[in-house]
This record gives structure tokens, C-alpha cells and sequence, in this order.
């Protein structure tokens, strides 16, 4: 069966320049992501995974190199378009929740739906359903700072699925969690990917990186195993 | 464009917007304090504006805009008093020529004018006596005999003691009831009424009220009050001929008085224009202090807003960042923090609509404070454009916040 090739990356690098220190937190890698995978990409601290989890989110663009999603090349969209793609075609998980801490469960996870066209009242009813989907559906009115960090974490899970995007973007999603907690979120991650959802996964732990398909490592801003 | 304003999304600016203000309402308060003050006065301004327009309005009937008052001295003069000291007083005579020469002034009549003090009973009132020709009552202006008659040429050539008065006359002295056929003193000289004046209120002339006034023929003053008063001459002129019978009447008046080319006028024409000068200016003044107090107070709360502004960017650049990341496009977030500041505006014109209505209610009864929908819809519109205005660049800074920098932010 040959999959659908989404995002390719073709020799990208992303250089910094303090002063007269230039870091390449990314050096002229090449990755080819294809519809349903579920990759883990792990790698010493600093070795470029965020940044170039950041790159395929669309939030940064690499100094050199191409980079296309859905065969689009990225570097000739306008803002807007970027946004677009953010809000419909891809969903971030953080480490650390980035719940807004004044909005309760059901305001949080509307956050993606206000900036694609939809009433009011049908932002309400999606948001309940993915609350629902994540096991929350006794915590809508909850605000974050009620909820446990699992708990927190389903939320932001919920946030990331509520336009049902394609791509599921996750940052170590269970580096704050316990590892009960870390399971279930891992557990959401599962059914997505049998759901027919392409899924990344930064980690640190094996534990989670043995549920994926694909084993990806960094280092030093260079690809060193893919498999 | 359309989406950009939907009704929706600006809904929801406007509910983050309050949420933002929640959590901050002393900054937002001193804020609309500026807008407050701002609102006040320019309320207070306009009424003012307004109410010495009316006043003039009636003081401009008052004096006629067809007539022109020949008199030793100018109505409007710099303080140089000393220059006008010695100039002789108008005569009769001069009436004459005006007559005789003029081709623009259609009427005349002398008018003599004193304050004495007359009683009925046990009342007493200053008025104003104004001694004229019979012909004096076409040139009634802002006024007209309302009950009664005005003198004859007979009772004018037999100095009868007979008087036109005006509403005040009725009110102080005959409480209201009809004043025709009662005598009152002046000077200790009984006087008939056979005429009344329409009431003509409050008005910018010497004494305040156009009211007071007692009209009597010029002979019967000249007789009993001699001692007293000045003399002017009253031409009555078509209004659009006002400034060439101006100019004729002082040429005529120069030739009566001898005048030689070189030596000044020593007599004044005046018309009611000469107040509509000086009135404008009053008008420019007030309207110039209270535009000035008003941009001020308006230009503190702009930078009010704007502070508020840079304060909510930065605490919320996290909130950024997770904004941009879930699809919001730098426009969303310029639209999210202009409406922020833009509700903060309008909450504080708000404030200062309801002050402005209390202290109408406590004020109005000795100051000119008027309020409507008018002033309501401009203090909208102001705070619209202050909050656009002191919100732009705090909006711009954020929308402009790189996702992932924000994101990183503490
Ligand atoms: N804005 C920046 N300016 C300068 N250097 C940066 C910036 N962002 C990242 N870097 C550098 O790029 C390199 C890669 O950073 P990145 O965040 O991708 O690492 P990481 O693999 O995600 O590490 P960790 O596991 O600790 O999250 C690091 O050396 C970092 O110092
Ligand atoms: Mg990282």
C-alpha cells in the first residue's frame, strides 16, 4: 500500500546567529512524513527537536532548505495562509499545557474554532464533544488551575483535536505527567493514529517512543537514525 | 474584509476585551477619568456656546438689524475712554440733515435714555426711559405694543405724561393684571400707561433685562427729566442696505457736526453688529479654553489607554503566542487588542456620559448644561477613534509578536 507522502522536508537548516555564535539547531535535514504515521522523534536537549517540530507546525520557517505540506511549498504562503493551515490541518500538544488560565475546559478548547468561521453555539457544542472524547465531560467549567495536570493535558488534547486537523503535533506531551497520567494521554494518541490521524511525538522516554512506528533521533541538528 | 467583521468574532473581542478590563478596572478607571472630564467639558462648552447665541439671538432683535443709533460714543471701545471724553453731546438738529440729505434711512426719531426710579403704591423698581418721536413705534425692534397704543403726534406736541411699558412693569408692579389706565410715578411725576411692550426676556444689554423699559414722548422727557440721560439718533434703514446707510449717515453727520477732512469723527454710528463681534469673540475664547482642557484630558487618556495597552500585551504575550498557534492571523490579534482598547475607551466615555448626566441634574438650575442623544452619539464616535488611536501601536506590537518567541515567554 503506498501512502500519501505529506510533508517533505528537503535539507532544511535553521541557523541562529548571537553575536559572532552561530548554532545550527538544525542542519540540512531531510524527513518525508506520509499520512498515518506515528513517529517519535527523540535526542539530547538541544539537539533541534522543538525547532523543528516548530518548522512543521508552520510557527517558524528554516533559513534554508524546502519545506512542503500537502505538496504546498510553505515558503511562498502569506501570513494568513500559515494561519489557515495552523488552525485546520494541524493540532499542537505542549509540555506545558499552555491552557489559558482565566478560561474554564469548554472556552479553552473553542480557542481553535474561533478563528475558523463557525456560530457560536456550534463552537460550544464541538468543544463539548472533544471534551467529551477525552473523558472530560464532567469538567467543562472547570478552569485549568482546577483541574490535574493529567486532566490539564485532555484538555489541551481536546483543544488540538476540536478542528479536526490531520497532523497531531506533540511536544513531550507527558514530560510534566506521572506516568499513570502519561499513559492515558498516550492511550488518546493511540486511537488517533487508528483513527487515521499522522502523529509526531517528541520524547524523552522509550516508553513512549515504543508506541510509534517510526523511530526518528537527533542529534546535533542532524538526522542520525530514522526507522 | 467581511470576515474581519463578523458580527461573531467581534463579539468576542469585545468579551476578552472586558475580561482584560476585569482584571484591571483601577487603570481603566483613571483612564476614563480623562474622557470624563473630556465628555464635561465639551458638554459644558457646547451649552455655554449655545445659550449666548440664543442671548444674542435676542439681544441682535433687541437693537434691530435695520437700524443704526448715532451716539457720542462707540458701543465696543478698547478702554481709551479718554479719546471719546470730550466729544459734544448729539443734537436734535443733526436729525435734520439726516432727513433732509439721506437716501437710505427711511425713519428717524431721537431717543433719550435714563434710568429713574418709578413706584406704584409701595413698589418701586429701577427702568429704563426711552424718550422718542412718534415714529419711534415703527422702529420698535425684538418687540411690539402688545395691549394698548402707542403715543400720538398730538400727545407728542402737548408733552402729555403718558407711557408704553414693558412686561416687567405689569409683573413688579400691577402683579400681573392689566397696567393700561393705571398711573405710575417716575422721579415723583405721575405718569397714565395706555400702552404695553411684548415680553422680550433675559437678553446681553446693559441691566440685563429687555423688559424694563418705559417709553414716553421725547418732549414730555425733556420736560420733567431734563437733567438726565443721553440723546441718540435712531435710523431706520432697509437690513440689506445696513452698511451704505452707514456710510451715509456718517458723511451726513460729519457735515452737520462741520467736520474738516482731517479731523476725526467726534460722534459714533452703531448697529448690532458691533455686539456680534465682540460676542464672537467671547464665543471663540470660551469655545478655544474648553477645546484646549478638552484635548487635554483627552490626549492624558489616550496615553492612559495606550499604557494599559502596552501592560496587557506583555502580560498576555504567552496568550499570543498559544493564539497564533491555533490559527489566529496577525490581523485576529491586532482585532482582539484594538477592540480591548476600544471597549476600555467606551467604558470610560460611559463613565463620563453618566457623570455628565448626575451634574446636569445637580447643575442645571444655574448653569447652561444641556444634554441629549447628540452628545451621546459624538462621545461614541471619540472614543471609537481614541481607542483605535491609543490602541494601534500596542495592537500592532502584538500582532507582530513572533508564535514561537511568545510561546517561550514567561
Ligand atoms: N530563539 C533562539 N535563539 C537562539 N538559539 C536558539 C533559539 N531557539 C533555539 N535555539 C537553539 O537551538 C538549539 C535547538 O533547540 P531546541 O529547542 O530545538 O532543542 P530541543 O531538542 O527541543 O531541546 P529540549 O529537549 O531541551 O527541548 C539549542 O541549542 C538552542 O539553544
Ligand atoms: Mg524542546
Amino acid at each position: 500500500m503506498s501512502k500519501k507522502e505529506i510533508i517533505s522536508i528537503e535539507s532544511i537548516s535553521k541557523i541562529y546567529q548571537l553575536g559572532d555564535n552561530v548554532v545550527k539547531a538544525l542542519d540540512n535535514v531531510s524527513l518525508k512524513i506520509f499520512e498515518n504515521d506515528f513517529i517519535s522523534i527523540m535526542g539530547p536537549s538541544g539537539s533541534g527537536k522543538s525547532t523543528l517540530m516548530n518548522i512543521i507546525g508552520c510557527l517558524d520557517v528554516p533559513s534554508k532548505g524546502t519545506y512542503k505540506l500537502d505538496n504546498i511549498e510553505i515558503d511562498k504562503m502569506t501570513d494568513s495562509d500559515l494561519a489557515k493551515i495552523r488552525n485546520q490541518k494541524i493540532g499542537f500538544v505542549f509540555q506545558t499545557f499552555n491552557l489559558l488560565p482565566k478560561l474554564n475546559a469548554v472556552q479553552n478548547v473553542e480557542v481553535p474554532l474561533i478563528y475558523s468561521s463557525l456560530s457560536k453555539s456550534e463552537r460550544i457544542s464541538k468543544a463539548k464533544n472533544a471534551l467529551n472524547s477525552v473523558g472530560l465531560g464532567n469538567r467543562l467549567d472547570h478552569k485549568p488551575n482546577e483541574l490535574s495536570g493529567g486532566q490539564r493535558q485532555r484538555v489541551a488534547i481536546a483543544r488540538a483535536l476540536v478542528n479536526s486537523p490531520s497532523i497531531i503535533l506533540a511536544d513531550e506531551p507527558t514530560g510534566n505527567l506521572d506516568s499513570k497520567s502519561g499513559l492515558e494521554i498516550l492511550k488518546f494518541f493511540d486511537e488517533l493514529h487508528q483513527a487515521g490521524n499522522t502523529i509526531i511525538v517528541v520524547t524523552h522516554e522509550d516508553s513512549v517512543a515504543k508506541r510509534a512506528k517510526r523511530k526518528v533521533e537527533i542529534f546535533d541538528g542532524k538526522i542520525s537514525k530514522d526507522e | 474584509m467581511e470576515k474581519f467583521l463578523k458580527m461573531s468574532n467581534i463579539f468576542q473581542n469585545i468579551a476578552i476585551g472586558l475580561r482584560a478590563i476585569k482584571s484591571n478596572p483601577t487603570r481603566v478607571f483613571l483612564t476614563s477619568l480623562g474622557l470624563t472630564i473630556g465628555i464635561f467639558t465639551v458638554s459644558i462648552i457646547t451649552a455655554g456656546v449655545s445659550s449666548i447665541d440664543k442671548e444674542f439671538e435676542k439681544s441682535m432683535a433687541y437693537y434691530g438689524n435695520d437700524k443704526l443709533y448715532v451716539s457720542t460714543w462707540p458701543w465696543s471701545f478698547n478702554f481709551d475712554w479718554w479719546k471719546y471724553r470730550n466729544r459734544p453731546r448729539i443734537e436734535e438738529d443733526n436729525l435734520q440733515y439726516i432727513t433732509q440729505y439721506s437716501e437710505y434711512i427711511d425713519d428717524v426719531s431721537l431717543r433719550k435714555t435714563t434710568w429713574i426710579r418709578g413706584s406704584y403704591g409701595n413698589t418701586a423698581s429701577w427702568l429704563q426711559i426711552n424718550g422718542v418721536y412718534p415714529s419711534y413705534q415703527d422702529m420698535l425692534s425684538g418687540t411690539k405694543i402688545e395691549n394698548g397704543r402707542f403715543f400720538s403726534q398730538n400727545e407728542w406736541d402737548l408733552q402729555r405724561r403718558v407711557i408704553i411699558v414693558g412686561a416687567t412693569v405689569r409683573d413688579g408692579f400691577f402683579d400681573g393684571q392689566d397696567p393700561i389706565g393705571k398711573t405710575i410715578r417716575l422721579g415723583g411725576v405721575s405718569f397714565e400707561v395706555i400702552g404695553e411692550l411684548k415680553k422680550q426676556g433675559m437678553g446681553m444689554v446693559p441691566g440685563g433685562t429687555l423688559d424694563n423699559l418705559v417709553i414716553m414722548p421725547s418732549t414730555t422727557f425733556k420736560r420733567i427729566l431734563t437733567r438726565w440721560g443721553f440723546d441718540e439718533l435712531v435710523l431706520k434703514t432697509k437690513p440689506e442696505q445696513m452698511a451704505i446707510a452707514k456710510e451715509e449717515a456718517e458723511m451726513i453727520m460729519r457735515v452737520a457736526r462741520k467736520l474738516k477732512p482731517d479731523e476725526e469723527n467726534n460722534f459714533a454710528v452703531n448697529s448690532a453688529d458691533a455686539y456680534k463681534e465682540q460676542f464672537d469673540s467671547l464665543k471663540i475664547a470660551i469655545a478655544g479654553v474648553g477645546f484646549l482642557v478638552t484635548g487635554i484630558s483627552l490626549i492624558v487618556s489616550a496615553i492612559g489607554i495606550m499604557n494599559v495597552m502596552f501592560v496587557s500585551v506583555k502580560e498576555r504575550t504567552k496568550e499570543i503566542g498559544l493564539r497564533k498557534a491555533m490559527g489566529a492571523t496577525s490581523r485576529n490579534i491586532l482585532v482582539q487588542f484594538l477592540s480591548e482598547a476600544v471597549t476600555i475607551s467606551i467604558i470610560g466615555g460611559l463613565a463620563g456620559i453618566i457623570l455628565v448626566k448626575l451634574l446636569t441634574l445637580v447643575l442645571a438650575t444655574f448653569l447652561p448644561v444641556s444634554f441629549d442623544l447628540l452628545l451621546i452619539f459624538y462621545t461614541f464616535l471619540v472614543c471609537v477613534f481614541i481607542g483605535i488611536t491609543a490602541g494601534m501601536i500596542p495592537a500592532r506590537n502584538a500582532a507582530n509578536l513572533n508564535p514561537i518567541d511568545a510561546l517561550r515567554h514567561e
